[in-house]
């Protein structure tokens, strides 16, 4: 039985040099979450903002000189299709568990300040864009923040702030 | 004019058409194509891939089209930073109503075909525009 996930390909070819345009492509494909699946492969599942997203990328690579193609597929296989879900799940949940120890360490050292709450909410936030299959640290990660937050100090009225 | 871009507006291509018919071209009139090669031969196509208003150097096409038609009033710079952020989330500035911007947006599209949403968008941007026009001047958020 085929795979039920669409997925978007980009198979693209950059030149070694200069290396600026390389860099910031790869840059922003790990800003999307892509699924690395060989040299100048990459998958994410398909999707109106993946595409989009992936899209710009492919006319990124072809104005520095490069070659990119976006195609859309299925795995043939199940158990491949599976395979990939768990890696792209399994390295997800690896930055969620960064955000709990994170929330952790600053609950012991009694540093739950309104700065570090704020940075680790928006690190979920970055973090959840590029989740395309929530494993359960996701909400593990949000509990931990969330109850760090509440353990901030009752706000003071603006103008009271040093 | 006749102006084209792809179907499924969000934050840059209804901010990039508010700009068009607001500062640029008064009888604006937009049509929405799936690809690139259906953008007809009298019309100017943004925010697609391979046209010329669109993503350049880390750019969204909001900024480009400003530069391109040398739109100099600092507050579209100011909603520029706005846009770029709501589009690209690569922290390049400090905007905190992108990601409002970019739900609003996004949810005007579930509801709306183009054209309508197009046209709920803009007092959105008008607003939007007159918020941050009243903040440059008083040097603070308005109250």
């Amino acid at each position: 039985m085929a795979g039920s996930i669409e997925w978007l390909l980009l198979a693209y070819r950059l030149p070694r040099e200069p290396s600026t345009p390389r860099i910031a492509v790869w840059r922003k494909l790990g800003s999307l979450g892509v699924l690395k699946i060989g040299d100048g492969l990459v998958a994410l599942p398909a999707g109106a903002r993946s595409q989009e997203q992936l899209e710009w990328i492919a006319d990124e690579i072809a104005d520095a000189g490069g070659e990119a193609t976006l195609w859309r597929s299925r795995l043939t296989s199940v158990r491949a299709e599976r395979a990939l879900v768990d890696r792209m799940a399994g390295s997800i949940a690896a930055e969620y568990r960064r955000v709990i120890a994170a929330a952790a360490d600053a609950r012991r050292s009694g540093r739950a300040m309104k700065s570090v709450v704020a940075r680790l909410r928006r690190d979920l936030r970055r973090i959840s864009q590029r989740d395309y299959f929530p494993p359960p640290e996701r909400e593990q990660a949000r509990l931990a923040v969330e109850s760090l937050a509440a353990e901030l100090p009752s706000p003071m009225p603006e103008q009271a702030r040093p | 004019m006749k102006w084209a871009t792809r179907v499924g507006c969000h934050v840059d291509r209804a901010a990039c058409a508010w700009l068009i018919r607001r500062f640029v071209d008064p009888a604006a009139v937009f049509v929405f194509v799936g690809d690139p090669d259906e953008v007809p031969a009298d019309a100017t196509a943004f925010d697609m891939p391979g046209a010329e208003l669109s993503h350049h150097g880390g750019d969204c096409s909001f900024e480009t089209v400003l530069a391109r038609f040398e739109l100099d009033d600092p507050v579209l710079w100011d909603i520029a930073k706005i846009v770029h952020e709501a589009d690209l989330e690569d922290e390049r500035f400090d905007a905190p109503e992108a990601r409002g911007l970019d739900v609003l947006c996004r949810g005007l599209s579930m509801i709306l075909e183009d054209e309508t949403m197009l046209s709920a968008a803009r007092p959105l941007f008008d607003g939007l525009y007159e918020y941050r026009r009243r903040a440059l001047l008083a040097g603070r958020d308005p109250s």
